[in-house]
């Protein structure tokens, strides 16, 4: 008798189980499985231009608390935006990506850092660089028709050349 | 069967739904632990490209427009955008089978200011929401294949040749050192981009006044700098050479007007 409940029990649990995975689509997407336990808390991708952090006056580098830096970018169909990052060397610097449409992700050139944009989640790292340079970023998951064309860029600058930011700047190295 | 196997059912089964509980509970712990909490920083001022965002509800507003109620309102735009929809001044853009949602789009930047145009502001104030929906449904009905009596040949000669070679590079290929995508990937005919209008029989005049305003910065309605970010890129010579490409109807996706 106890055997059968144990096995009307473990059924049920695997029955709850495949029903939860179905249900979530899980086996479908490629996040981790606490993002469904979050309920959306990350930006919808739809509406990151008008609030939230990724709005475009926020984005490119930004001084955090107790002067750590953090880079902010969006990755859309086929550009990335800030088109150009510029950030100091052998500094730690934390990345807050995400994506406006599909998925895209960033492999940084001449490092070994890449970083997966995922539509509706924000990815962080912290990612320090060595060697001060110029590095392309490019797309390196199959975005759509211009992904072959999808390229970021990066520099690398010497820590005293990075100059302090000023409260609410944000730096980037685009062409104005 | 004896009064005490009946007691020890229940702990067996309250077991499983203890166990089940429990393994809830482990992913509580992860659920507060979403990245997209924002480390605390000084907040520069607030820039918004545009208020349109497509969401669901926009879209519906669109796709609601009535092409027919689009024919009577488009005789307030006839004088400048042409009885079919093809201008015949250049530096007005032709609005013959311009995509819905573009078209929606640019007519409430124009409302609300933020792509910023002395003419058509007042203009658009005239017409709401659902009425640039209808207006979108017309025009995006009307042939770009010409009417018999147009008289303008196209496609029309080039008189560079070394410039339509720039253009069909950017426009196909695209500059992949500089980070340009090909024009083709958003603006068809290989792919489209939600709010990025078809070129292939857009006034060439317009379109290079468009991509200087885009790369100096005079309009900012793309969202998140998308087209900003690729006119930065482009040289003079490079914007002259597509917006003269796409004017003479070479365009990819172009038929014969």
């Amino acid at each position: 008798m106890k055997i059968k409940i144990k096995k009307i029990g473990f059924v049920a649990a695997l029955t709850l189980f495949g029903v939860a995975l179905l249900s979530t689509r899980y086996y479908m997407v490629d996040l981790p499985v606490w993002h469904f336990f979050g309920g959306g808390e990350g930006p919808d991708p739809l509406t990151l231009q008008l609030h939230g952090e990724f709005v475009e006056s926020n984005l490119g580098a930004a001084e955090g608390p107790a002067g750590s830096l953090t880079v902010r970018m969006i990755a859309q169909q086929f550009v990335f935006v800030p088109q150009c990052i510029m950030v100091p060397a052998g500094v730690p610097i934390t990345f807050r990506i995400t994506s406006a449409d599909v998925v895209h992700r960033l492999r940084f050139l001449g490092t070994n850092y890449g970083l997966e944009a995922v539509p509706g989640v924000v990815t962080e790292a912290n990612f320090t660089f060595a060697k001060a340079g110029e590095f392309k970023i490019p797309c390196n998951e199959f975005c759509g028709a211009g992904h072959y064309a999808m390229r970021g860029q990066m520099h690398v600058v010497p820590r005293d050349q990075f100059a302090s930011l000023l409260p609410g700047e944000r730096r980037t190295c685009e062409l104005r | 069967m004896s009064y005490a196997s009946q007691v020890s059912r229940l702990p067996i089964a309250a077991r499983w739904i203890g166990t089940l509980v429990a393994l809830f509970m482990i992913t509580v712990p992860w659920s507060g632990t979403d990245s997209s909490a924002q480390p605390e920083n000084s907040e520069p001022p607030l820039r918004v490209p545009s208020n349109v965002a497509w969401t669901k509800e926009t879209l519906t507003i669109i796709s609601s427009g009535d092409a027919f109620q689009g024919l009577l309102l488009a005789r307030r735009c006839n004088h400048c955008h042409g009885e079919e929809g093809f201008s015949s001044v250049p530096a007005f853009p032709n609005l013959a089978g311009e995509d819905r949602l573009s078209f929606w789009k640019q007519m409430q930047d124009f409302r609300s200011g933020k792509r910023a145009s002395p003419v058509m502001q007042g203009i658009a104030e005239g017409f709401s929401a659902r009425a640039a929906a209808d207006l979108a449904a017309y025009y995006a009905m009307l042939p770009t294949a010409s009417d018999p009596q147009d008289n303008r040949a196209f496609p029309q000669p080039m008189q560079d040749s070394s410039r339509a070679s720039m253009a069909i590079r950017l426009i196909v290929f695209g500059d992949g050192q500089r980070g340009i995508p090909p024009c083709q990937s958003c603006h068809g005919p290989v792919s489209y981009v939600k709010g990025a209008p078809p070129l292939a029989t857009q006034n060439g005049a317009y379109l290079e006044r468009q991509l200087e305003n885009f790369s100096d910065g005079n309009r900012t309605n793309d969202i998140n700098v998308r087209m900003r970010s690729i006119a930065r890129q482009l040289t003079v010579e490079e914007k002259t050479a597509v917006s003269e490409y796409y004017g003479a109807g070479y365009g990819p996706g172009a038929t014969s007007r």
